[in-house]
């Protein structure tokens, strides 16, 4: 079965995750027109 | 990216085991945000701390071929700046090691240079890594940002 990215749309609750997993954040921000 | 980059596995693989993802929309609801961090142009795409503090950022396409080396040492960066000179090497090495005709090789072979240094504050690698650009990438942006280290000695 083919991977997919996991995105969030929560800056702060992704940054919670990154604070107890030690990763960093990609943040992409894109037109969704 | 959602149509051609994000789907491909190996960044698909690549952006699980390495980073949390955030997508945000540029919509008017999301304005705040977009003014945080400056962004006027898609994609815009940004390596954070937990702090939201901005460690590496890109605008415009990038393809799958090149996200990887492209976001390795954009998580180089991450380590670099935290201080974790150990892990930025590692990272940077790795970017070498798999990707060393990616655009961003002349960068990884910079900060590798600078991270050695700052372990070690022998000014060499900061040499090294000004003669390996100088060789290979004499026409990089980072080769010139490099070039005071050609007065340091061998």
């Amino acid at each position: 079965m083919a991977m997919q990215v996991c995105w969030v749309n929560d800056l702060d609750k992704a940054r919670e995750t990154a604070r107890k997993t030690n990763k960093p954040i990609l943040l992409d921000f894109f037109n969704p027109n | 990216m959602g149509a051609v980059t994000y789907p491909a596995q190996e960044v698909a693989k690549f952006v699980d085991l390495n980073f949390i993802p955030v997508q945000i929309e540029t919509t008017a609801q999301n304005q705040a945000l977009m003014s945080q961090y400056g962004v006027t142009w898609t994609p815009s795409i940004f390596v954070l701390d937990a702090d939201g503090k901005v460690h590496y950022s890109t605008v415009g396409f990038i393809p799958p071929e090149e996200f990887v080396p492209t976001f390795l040492v954009g998580k180089a960066r991450w380590y670099f700046d935290a201080g974790q000179l150990t892990e930025a090497r590692a990272t940077l090495e790795e970017v070498l090691d798999r990707c060393s005709h990616s655009h961003v090789a002349p960068e990884a072979i910079f900060f590798l240079g600078v991270a050695k240094y700052k372990q070690t504050h022998d000014p060499k690698p900061l040499r090294a890594a000004y003669d390996e650009l100088m060789a290979n990438y004499p026409q990089s942006e980072w080769t010139k940002r490099a070039d005071p280290y050609r007065l340091i000695e061998k």
